[in-house]
């Protein structure tokens, strides 16, 4: 069914990579040299901000105190740390990403420090992608030690939790760290949409949107359920078009099946982590556009 | 020094800004010519608003202009392999500020794709020609103004560029950072750079332009040499100590005087003997000569004149510093 | 200028092929989570257009209705234990809106208003009423979570216990039963739902299914399974033909589920109790402890009886 669009699709994608090599091909090798040198001065530059201190400590305290449910039997006990633990996971993660990606590019326009930076032998597009590689990079890195938090918690719970024959205390380790890398997904893809958004729209109106497509993209089966209930064309096409522009974020959701013990499909999340690559690349190409006529 | 390769030609360069108050568009540059000669220092001077920085911007390829060309080393401006060669210090320019000096310089070095070994090297090169060594572990929020210029400067200077582009190199310094910067300019001059700057301080660019564009309303209003600009010397002022008022009118009946204000004594450029008569006649009114010049016309008053000829206004000195 | 116009146009068609290429991911996707993206799910979360209860749509906003489930189910727990039982089914409508995969929620919400509203009622409308709601939410239950074998039975349990609808609890134990991870006593309640309405062929079948099913001699579970299921064939065997016996087993057994509810004391040849003679209260039969304090139920001759307060021993009592 879906074979169709995927093969027009594809053969448009390597028809006009094919068209254009002699434009990109050459710029591979120097591009990807300035665009991570970027993306390691955005990392830095957090670093020395200590972003990545503050948002620990404040997760730390979240996660450790999550052992307060002691009165619940051992099963939900493990629901609520895994479900509340994803989600502060996922929550962190996305308003981080909110505030670190919406102020990635119009801080270094207010500063005026992109033109030192753009009057160098650095393409516009080679810049967004630096920085929107650097802000992964950072994002990257909390979110994986929340998530060792999280496990260690969990770990730390099924040793203390005593187990009832009808009710036991269930890590669920392997899928609460797919879970974990699957949010990393969603926030990558939001991240790539709020960049989008900020080189274009002032920073206030980037955060004010960002949480609306976030809101959103969590309502993608709904928008699904719209465009499939539409009584006449123009709704269904409507409802079909704003499904496949808004970010795909309930693919990458899966904190109801991991926190309710049921069976996680690997495959979804496979698939899903490839569209989300997708989705990000074609954000930051319209990103680039915009931002290629941006005047500064 | 100065070959007649031309580095930088802009051809009818207009840019019409549009927003949504000003829907027929606000002309920053209108039909702008010129162009900028190997080795050359090159200005662009103008009162704010004038359209100067956005002529560079468009240079740069930061903005795109609504018509016209701008061309450097005959290329476009948007090719990667002509900004290899160009380096911009932008108008109050401002860096990553938790980064030292030299994390700053290798950073930028790093972006011209430079091992490791040649980063270090030229970080050191720069940072001494800046004269910025002593501080090269002080973080860039933490320099004062001065500071902060000259590693903007060696920001631009990290490949080595033909053509340097500076946007208001001395605002915001003070007077021994504004000495610094000048010296500064002249050394990369002898290194026989291409310099295109703009200012709207005119003392500056007195100081170290080989050409002087003026630009008014996005439009260049005269071009030339400052010799070209301004005319030969016309007069010479003698400035003088207690002239009594009966002992000036003495004087300003000398046949070589011009005029007499407050205390200067203005002649035209006769022969040094009329210029010994009128000291004569000042030392027997009975005043001390304190001293003799023979003033070039000021590149403000060139500017005002040029300004003056061009819209007809009468005020725009105020616009002037 | 119309170089650039050139470049962005080739950017767009990329983006846009891009965009047709993730078409049969998100199919795939569709597929292996349908409980999420299938429009024809069995419940949709929270439908957009029928706006449910308020949190519900707030948390979904930001796909947040795990942990919003969560909240209001630490908050029933509250209001369970503080008796505050009226207020529950409303929560719990919101839980299970939020997040139809939280099993518990699902039990406890029918068992909630299926057996304890239902006793707290006190007129026969509001009784009916609430086992109605009881069956009702748990059948929404079973709809939701059809991959769930103990919803499927606590379902067939209420409709067997509460109900009085053996037939359909027949077939909800049977659906139970068809999961593999479904444990032996719910095979063995698809004959006991016929046993009690005595409708001997479907009895007759069950039996024989339970025969057949659980038979590895290495589970232990499963030669008990056997065990039990044999002896109750053997008896039906022996007396499916003779209605007299039929009568005197339920009888029996009827008596015996009344003595279970009655206050012991009132029964001295109650089979199911033992009296602690320590404190004086019940446990179940054949207990070595007291189900209550953990007193030993064998009187030992040393340990001196606990002073005022405990009840005499049941011989004692005896009327």
């Amino acid at each position: 069914m879906g074979n169709l669009p995927f093969a027009i699709g594809f053969v448009v994608v390597v028809a006009l990579l094919a068209v254009t090599h002699r434009l990109w091909v050459p710029a591979l090798g120097h591009g990807a040299a300035s665009t991570w040198r970027i993306a390691k001065i955005t990392v830095a530059e957090a670093r020395r901000r200590r972003v990545v201190q503050a948002v620990v400590v404040l997760v730390l305290l979240v996660l450790l105190f999550m052992n307060f449910f002691s009165y619940l039997n051992p099963r939900e006990q493990a629901r609520m740390i895994i479900s509340g633990g994803l989600s502060a996971i996922t929550v962190f993660g996305i308003l981080l990403a909110i505030f670190v990606a919406a102020f990635l590019i119009p801080q270094e326009l207010e500063n005026r420090t992109v033109y030192a930076v753009l009057s160098k032998p650095v393409r516009r597009f080679e810049f967004v992608l630096g920085k929107y590689l650097g802000a992964m990079i950072i994002l990257a890195v909390i979110m994986t030690i929340m998530t060792v938090v999280l496990v260690g918690v969990l770990l730390v719970q099924d040793h203390f939790v005593p187990d009832f024959d009808h009710s036991v205390f269930e890590p669920n380790l392997d899928n609460v760290i797919f879970a974990a890398v699957m949010s990393y997904f969603a926030v990558a893809v939001l991240a790539a949409y709020i960049v989008l958004i900020s080189t274009v729209s002032s920073t206030a109106m980037t955060v004010i949107a960002s949480f609306l497509i976030w809101a959103i993209g969590s309502l993608q089966s709904q928008i699904h359920d719209l465009a499939e209930a539409a009584e006449t064309v123009f709704q269904k096409w409507f409802f079909t078009m704003f499904y496949w522009i808004m970010p795909p974020l309930e693919n990458f959701d899966f904190r109801h099946e991991v926190s309710n013990f049921m069976h996680v499909s690997y495959r979804a999340g496979i698939n899903a982590a490839g569209e989300g690559v997708l989705y990000i690349i074609i954000v930051l190409i319209v990103a680039s556009i915009f931002f290629n006529d941006r005047q500064m | 020094m100065v070959s007649d390769e031309i580095v930088l030609q802009i051809e009818g360069l207009s840019k019409i800004f549009r927003s949504l108050f000003a829907p027929t568009g606000v002309k920053a540059v209108d039909s702008l010519s010129l162009s900028v000669r190997r080795g050359e220092t090159y200005s662009i001077v103008g009162p704010n608003g004038s359209g100067k920085t956005t002529t560079l911007k468009i240079v740069l390829g930061l903005i795109f202009p609504t018509s016209g060309t701008a061309s450097i080393f005959g290329g476009n401006v948007a090719d990667v392999s002509v900004r290899e060669r160009i380096g911009f210090l932008p108008e109050d320019a401002y860096l990553y500020d938790v980064f030292t000096g030299e994390e700053l310089l290798d950073f930028y070095a790093g972006l011209f794709g430079y091992p490791a070994r040649r980063r270090k090297e030229l970080v050191d090169e720069l940072l001494s020609l800046v004269g910025m060594q002593a501080n090269r572990r002080v973080p860039f929020r933490e320099c004062s103004k001065g500071m902060r210029q000259r590693l903007a400067l060696a920001q631009a200077l990290v490949n080595d560029p033909e053509l340097l582009i500076l946007d208001e190199p001395t605002s915001g310094l003070d007077p021994a950072g504004r000495h610094q910067m000048t010296e500064l300019i002249f050394e990369l001059k002898r290194r026989g750079k291409t310099i295109l700057l703009c200012s709207h301080f005119l003392a500056e660019v007195e100081e170290v332009c080989d050409r002087v564009g003026i630009m008014y309303r996005g439009r260049l209003v005269a071009e030339g040499t400052l010799a070209e600009l301004a005319g030969a010397p016309t007069e010479i002022v003698i400035t003088t100590s207690g002239l009594a008022p009966e002992g000036a009118s003495r004087v300003g009946a000398h046949s070589a005087v011009l005029g007499i204000d407050g205390d200067a004594v203005r002649m035209g450029q006769e022969s040094s003997d009329e210029l010994w008569s009128v000291l004569d006649a000042i030392r027997e009114a009975g005043a001390r000569v304190g001293e003799v010049r023979r003033p070039r016309p000021s590149l403000q008053d060139v500017f005002v004149r040029a300004i003056r000829q061009d819209a007809g206004e009468q005020d725009v000195a105020e616009e002037v510093h | 200028m119309s170089d650039r116009r050139n470049r962005n146009l080739v950017l767009l068609l990329l983006a846009a092929g891009l965009l047709l290429m993730t078409v049969p991911l998100q199919e795939s996707i569709h597929e292996l989570r349908p409980h999420v993206f299938d429009p024809e799910r069995k419940t949709k979360r929270v439908s957009a257009i029928n706006i449910g209860p308020m949190p519900a749509v707030i948390a979904a906003l930001g796909g947040f209705r795990t942990v919003a489930a969560d909240v209001l189910w630490l908050r029933v727990e509250r209001d369970f234990h503080g008796g505050n039982w009226w207020e529950i089914p409303s929560l719990l409508d919101a839980v299970n809106q939020l997040d139809p995969h939280f099993l518990l929620a699902w039990e406890v919400h029918g068992w909630h208003l299926a057996y304890n509203l239902h006793a707290e009622s006190e007129t026969l409308v509001d009784r009916r009423h609430y086992l109605g709601r009881g069956i009702a939410v748990l059948e929404d239950a079973v709809e939701a979570n059809p991959d769930s074998w103990e919803l499927t039975k606590e379902l067939a349990w209420t409709l067997y216990d509460r109900g009085r609808e053996p037939w359909r609890a027949a077939e909800y134990f049977r659906r139970a039963d068809e999961f593999p991870e479904s444990k032996s006593y719910v095979t063995r309640m698809i004959y006991r739902c016929y046993e009690g309405v005595l409708d001997i062929p479907n009895l007759m079948e069950a039996l024989e299914y339970a025969r057949n099913r659980h038979t590895d001699p290495n589970v232990a579970d499963d030669v008990q399974h056997q065990v039990i299921v044999n002896d109750n064939y053997n008896w039906w065997l022996q007396h499916k033909d003779d209605p007299l016996e039929h009568r005197r087993q339920i009888v029996k057994e009827n008596t015996a589920r009344a003595q279970r509810s009655r206050p012991f004391y009132l029964y001295p040849d109650n089979p199911h109790w033992d009296v602690c003679p320590h404190c004086g209260l019940p446990s179940p039969k054949g207990s070595e402890f007291c189900s209550t304090y953990g007193h030993p139920m064998k009187p030992s001759s040393g340990s001196s009886r606990s002073p005022g307060g405990s009840r005499p021993p049941a011989e004692a009592t005896s009327i």
